[in-house]
């Protein structure tokens, strides 16, 4: 059997590499047969395309999509540089 | 101690536009021009750096009040079609810069904006240097010919203010929270070293999502990590004083 470390990184690549993610900062952790994938995105529709993508690079874990969708707010306070 | 402010900065990094984003990220630019006088991007606008996705990124950005400022980042760089975006985000009034320098009429300020994508290689004590194999001496030395290039074009630049505007980060303080392992990946110390030789008021970065927002260079310049992610916020407003006790502003 693949050592869960290499599955993990192999997820990762597809993450990054796949047309359709292109998100590098993901987290992927494996335990047994369950994935978990971790970090933050702006927009919940590329949050799916990443459960997507990385349940068809490891079609055999069952994946725990966990990413947070952080929507970008108004402008906060402004700072000062003196 | 009250001080006059002279300019205001509004910056981001990493919005990475897709086509689907189209209006979406306008509509936080809005009234834009009553909180800053300049608007910089810095690098990483779009998804997979597709002609598509950059001209959806010149069409949020067209006509804005305020002049905009951008660099490039790997993201943009991705489909080799870096040029091209570059050409459609001027053809929609962008000023973008690629290791060169531009000055902004501010109101009566003069600001000179110096910088481009910049490039890894790591930090002080624990970055990759010229020497081996020709792929690791490219990857050092385009690092150097881009520092090397902001140090000139900073010298020569005669403005009220000097900002250099960044996708890699020249510093490791404003990484904290992503894993060490990639800093040699984030940014390389050959740029801070550049810009604290030739000197400047503020160095804005984004690429490092997980990072921090705020750090120093050695020699003090302030570093802000404007990557959309780490502000959470459609943009941060950086003020550039003058204390008014001291009267007569420097030149
Ligand atoms: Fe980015
Ligand atoms: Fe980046």
């Amino acid at each position: 059997m693949e050592a869960p470390q290499y599955v993990a990184a192999r997820v990762q690549q597809a993450l990054a590499e796949d047309g359709r993610t292109h998100e590098l900062g993901i987290r992927v952790d494996i335990r047994g047969d369950q994935l978990f994938l971790r970090g933050q995105v702006s927009d919940a529709e590329q949050r799916r395309r990443l459960g997507e993508v990385a349940h068809e690079a490891a079609p055999e874990l069952h994946v725990h999509n966990e990413i947070k969708v952080v929507e970008a707010t108004a402008p906060g306070e402004d700072e000062h540089l003196d | 101690m009250s001080t006059l402010t002279d300019l205001r900065i509004a910056a981001v990094g990493d919005i990475h536009l897709s086509t689907d984003d189209r209006g979406r990220y306008r509509s936080k630019l809005d009234g834009i021009e009553n909180r800053a006088d300049v608007f910089m991007l810095a690098g990483d606008l779009t998804r997979h750096g597709t002609l598509e996705e950059g001209r959806a990124v010149a069409d949020e950005l067209r006509g804005l009040p305020i002049p905009v400022v951008a660099v490039l980042g790997n993201h943009d760089y991705h489909s080799d079609l870096q040029y091209e975006i570059a050409s459609e985000l001027r053809d929609a009034g962008v000023v973008v810069l690629n290791d060169d320098g531009v000055v902004v009429q501010c109101g009566d300020k003069k600001l000179g904006v110096v910088g481009g994508k910049g490039f890894g290689g790591g930090y002080a004590g624990k970055c990759a240097s010229e020497f081996g194999e020709r792929e690791i001496k490219n990857f050092v030395s385009h690092t150097r010919f881009i520092a090397e290039s902001w140090k000139v074009a900073l010298k020569e630049i005669v403005a009220d203010h000097r900002v250099v505007l960044s996708h890699y980060s020249p510093i490791k303080e404003t990484l904290e929270g992503e894993p060490h392992e990639i800093y040699p990946f984030l940014g390389s110390y050959l740029l801070a070293e550049a810009v604290d030789t030739a000197g400047a008021d503020l160095i804005l970065h984004g690429h490092a999502h997980k990072g921090t927002e705020k750090g120093m260079t050695p020699g003090g310049i302030r570093v802000r990590n404007v990557a959309l992610p780490v502000l959470g916020r459609a943009y941060a407003v950086y003020c550039l004083d003058w204390p008014e006790e001291l009267g007569i502003h420097p030149a």
